[in-house]
């Protein structure tokens, strides 16, 4: 294979991990460091990565490990979810459709990271990256069939939580 | 009008049934405005989910991240250098390599040739075998030389006269 470009090869799956660090880590700090730090792993790594047949699959993987390591060292952090999802907006100067649809987004966002980790990256890397199930097995080095049952579990979840806030409504 | 085939699609959603595609489809079902009332409290999650993949990271994050890596093309380059530094080399090497093998084979051609004169193979040296046909033909040689050049002398001194 031809020699990895950092600009052409490595930074341009950037977005695809920070989504999934910021799933992880549920901070956006957080997930730009372990962003960072699978950069440049992947990086430092170069030469190996011209063996790798799926790159974007390999980054994914290095990057979900990242991000747990990350939650490991900051688990006394983690445990508020009070700071998790999107925190740059600012409420106060936007129209009201904006604002409601924001806020709609953010209670979708607190159901998903209210998941255990597992369930959270299965729906996060098959409902929002749109990956098969052999790529995501691959990524979060479990089997088929644990990939789908995490993800009907995850999804039954999200069926019920919708129901009920329906109901609440 | 009829969703009976998104319904379908949903529940078999549910039970993890569906492929990649049909997912899609019901990603853009939800995106559009007008979902009927029965299937909205799904509509959040959808468009959520699609707005969601669209989060990136800041220019300025990746700019830092290319001043960070920044300098390690340099040290790529350098290998890059060390193999060009030695090509010069290789090329210096097949020159000396290519005149000694042609220096060679001529040293071998002319032995070849005296070992043929001692063998007594015909040359041109076989042609004046006697010392006497060599000053012979000098003679010759001579003396048709200096009755050419005797001649035109004459020729230039009857141009001279007859000016």
């Amino acid at each position: 294979m031809k020699e990895i470009s950092f600009k052409n090869d490595i930074l341009p799956l950037g977005d695809k991990l920070y989504r999934l660090a910021l799933r992880i880590t549920c901070n956006k700090q957080e997930a730009e460091d372990v962003v960072q730090d699978t950069l440049i792993k992947l990086w430092e790594g170069r030469e190996k990565l011209k063996e790798v047949d799926n790159l974007t699959v390999y980054a994914m993987t290095v990057c979900r490990n990242q991000a747990l390591d990350h939650n490991a060292k900051h688990e006394n952090k983690n445990i508020s979810l009070e700071d998790s999802g999107v925190d740059g907006f600012d409420n106060q100067h936007m129209p009201d459709e904006r604002l409601i649809y924001n806020q709609r987004y953010e209670i979708i966002n607190e159901l998903i990271n209210r998941m255990p980790e597992k369930q959270r990256t299965v729906i996060q890397l098959r409902d929002i990256e749109g990956r098969n199930y052999q790529e995501i097995s691959l990524m979060m080095n479990i089997s088929l069939a644990d990939v789908k049952v995490t993800l009907f579990r995850a999804r039954q979840q999200l069926k019920e939580q919708l129901k009920k806030q329906k109901n609440g409504l | 009008m009829d969703y009976k085939y998104i319904e379908q699609l949903l529940e078999r959603y549910w039970q993890c049934e569906t492929t990649l595609e049909e997912e899609q489809i019901l990603h853009s079902f939800f995106k559009q405005h007008d979902v009927p009332e029965h299937l909205q409290q799904y509509a959040d999650l959808f468009s959520y989910e699609s707005e969601a993949a669209q989060e990136c990271l800041s220019d300025d994050f990746k700019q830092r991240m290319l001043d960070m890596v920044d300098e390690e093309p340099a040290v790529e380059a350098k290998t890059i250098k060390f193999v060009s530094r030695i090509t010069p080399l290789f090329k210096a090497a097949a020159v000396v390599a290519i005149a000694l093998t042609i220096g060679n084979v001529a040293e071998r051609t002319m032995q070849d040739n005296s070992v043929g004169d001692n063998a007594g193979a015909p040359s041109i040296a076989d042609t004046y075998t006697r010392t006497e046909d060599i000053t012979a033909t000098i003679h010759i040689i001579d003396r048709n030389q200096s009755e050419s050049m005797a001649k035109a002398d004459t020729v230039q001194v009857d141009d001279i006269t007859r000016r």
